[in-house]
């Protein structure tokens, strides 16, 4: 369970250009709960979303997950616990690196490291089964470098990655967004059956209002760092994209995505 | 000419020995700038001071009467530190990896003076470890290689081991992606300050090493110690490549190898040694621009510019 009190973060405080970018944000996601984000540019996702990762510090605010309280914790204390799939699919892998390695990266964000030899057989067959779901040929590709992989490639791995070991929490950030269709159809479907199958609690930040309608369990809209709209239950499964559309806040943003 | 090639010949197969034991000895320190080089994306200049560091804490060791064991340990504690103050430089102000050993190197040097309260100082007689090799005479660059041959195969396999462990894998994370690699619970600043110290120990273990196979310890030993390093490491690299953990880890101590060999070379064929520097940075340019000359030629497609931390 995701909860997240009064959240609050200000950029450039006492400057001509101060941002609110989280004010006094409340968020509950339930466990197993998969909760989409949308909101116009500047509404407040990404600031949220590092928040919950660790990357950005808010002023004041709590977030905690499962109970515990992880607002003073950094980054990689909190991976333990959360994974996340960046929109960038440069930033969620070790290009340099190989598929396996970077799996047992993966693997291990929520154990000790230890001086054993990384990469031994067991590991390496679980990896090519693991691999083998997304019916993209990775699992006979296990000794290549992540940068020789598409982009598509790098995201469904980045997903098999974060998923692997059910996190407490699992973050999207857009992450289909720099896909092509084709290719986002098919990261999406995966992350469906995984979220589905894992019973993971997600929220996953989208500007593609279909995936928000067709995909999750409830909808959370925010606008000016605070939630603006939640539509869950039977109200979420009956609403449309002109629906979500029509509750944007600024006319242009409306008129932008009706387009 | 045929006398000139004669005269070079010999000269340069009369040095083998010497320069051999001279580049295994310098391969630490080609060790200590690839690691952060090439392992952190952290391109680090401690080594330049690190390597006088443990020259010089060896030289005033040996000096005050320690055993050359002795010596050697407080030189790699010392070299840790000066690396782990980089990083830490970097981490804590975000200060460039650049300046941030440029500004290390340059106070080491009042360092390094005040250590040994001189300019230089000669440790010549005192015990080293060159002179526990069995069955050759101390002092001779047989007993220099064999000493330091065994210790840098140790090294290498260590090293070699060290870096595919989950620890291992995990510090080679953060040079290729820290946004993933903290995304992934690693502690980049543990790794980052770990790894870098660990590279200034290796340039001070050579530096210590030097001092007991010259004799005299100097403040300007670490004198273009850096672009000599880089050199060797591209030779090293071109030669066994970079793919693989293991062909990384061997290329420093092949490259010093293969380098000093051509520097020795050089000098026998009459090259005044005040242009070795501008040689030497020449090469490393050269093989720096490579990739970039091939583009431009429309040989073959760009390479993905390599990128390093800031």
């Amino acid at each position: 369970m995701l909860e997240i009190r009064a959240a609050r973060k200000v950029f450039y405080r006492g400057q001509p250009d101060e941002k609110i970018a989280l004010n006094g944000l409340d968020l509950t996601l339930k466990t197993g709960e998969f909760g989409v984000v949308i909101g116009s540019n500047g509404a407040g996702k990404s600031s949220m979303l590092n928040a919950i990762s660790g990357s950005l510090s808010l002023d004041s605010g709590q977030i905690l997950i499962n109970g515990d309280d992880i607002t003073a914790l950094p980054v990689h204390k909190r991976a333990t616990r959360i994974a996340r799939v960046f929109q960038d699919p440069m930033l969620g892998t070790a290009a340099s690196m190989t598929v396996a390695e970077n799996m047992l990266l993966a693997e291990l964000r929520s154990t000790r490291r230890t001086l054993r030899h990384g990469l031994n057989a067991r590991r390496l067959a679980d990896y090519r089964e693991r691999l083998a779901i997304l019916g993209l040929g990775l699992e006979d590709r296990l000794n290549t470098r992540v940068d020789l992989l598409s982009g598509g490639q790098r995201q469904s791995l980045s997903l098999i990655m974060a998923v692997g070991g059910s996190p407490d929490l699992l973050l999207l950030d857009e992450h289909t967004a720099a896909l092509d269709p084709r290719t986002a159809d098919i990261v999406m479907e995966a992350t469906v059956r995984a979220v589905e199958a894992l019973k993971l609690t997600t929220l996953m930040v989208t500007h593609n209002m279909q995936h928000a309608v067709d995909y999750g369990h409830r909808v959370i809209m925010l606008n000016a760092g605070r939630v603006h709209l939640e539509i869950g239950g039977e109200e979420k499964a009956n609403v449309t994209v002109p629906d979500l559309i029509g509750h944007f806040a600024t006319k242009t943003d409306s008129m932008l995505l009706a387009s | 000419m045929i006398d000139f090639l004669q005269t070079t010949l010999t000269s340069f197969v009369a040095l083998i020995p010497v320069t051999l034991a001279q580049s295994l000895i310098l391969g630490f320190v080609v060790a200590g700038i690839m690691i952060p080089f090439r392992m952190l994306s952290f391109p680090d200049l401690t080594s330049e001071g690190a390597f006088p560091l443990g020259g010089c804490v060896c030289g005033v060791a040996l000096a005050s009467g320690l055993g050359p064991l002795t010596a050697i340990g407080l030189a790699l504690l010392t070299g840790f530190v000066a690396g782990c103050c980089t990083a830490f430089i970097h981490l804590r102000f975000r200060i460039h990896t650049l300046l941030a050993g440029i500004l290390v190197m340059t106070m080491l040097y009042s360092v390094n003076l005040r250590i040994m309260g001189r300019s230089n100082l000669s440790v010549f007689g005192t015990e080293t470890i060159f002179d526990w090799v069995p069955f050759v005479q101390p002092g001779f660059p047989l007993a220099k290689i064999i000493a330091v041959g065994v210790i840098t195969l140790a090294i290498f396999l260590a090293l070699n081991f060290f870096f595919t462990t989950e620890k291992g894998t995990a510090v080679r994370a953060v040079g290729a992606n820290p946004v993933m690699a903290e995304a992934q619970g690693i502690n980049v600043w543990a790794a980052t300050i770990g790894g870098i110290g660990l590279a200034g120990a290796f340039s001070a273990f050579s530096g210590a090493l030097m001092v007991q196979s010259q004799g005299f310890a100097d403040v300007n030993m670490g004198l273009g110690i850096l672009i000599n390093g880089l050199a060797a490491l591209m030779i090293g690299e071109a030669i066994v490549g970079k793919a693989t953990v293991w062909r990384q880890l061997l290329a420093p101590f092949a490259g010093a190898m293969v380098y000093y060999q051509l520097v020795s070379l050089c000098l026998a064929a009459g090259m005044p040694p005040p242009d070795l520097k501008l040689a030497t940075g020449a090469f490393v340019l050269l093989m720096l621009a490579l990739p970039t000359l091939r583009a431009t030629r429309g040989r073959q497609a760009a390479t993905p510019r390599e990128s390093f931390r800031e």
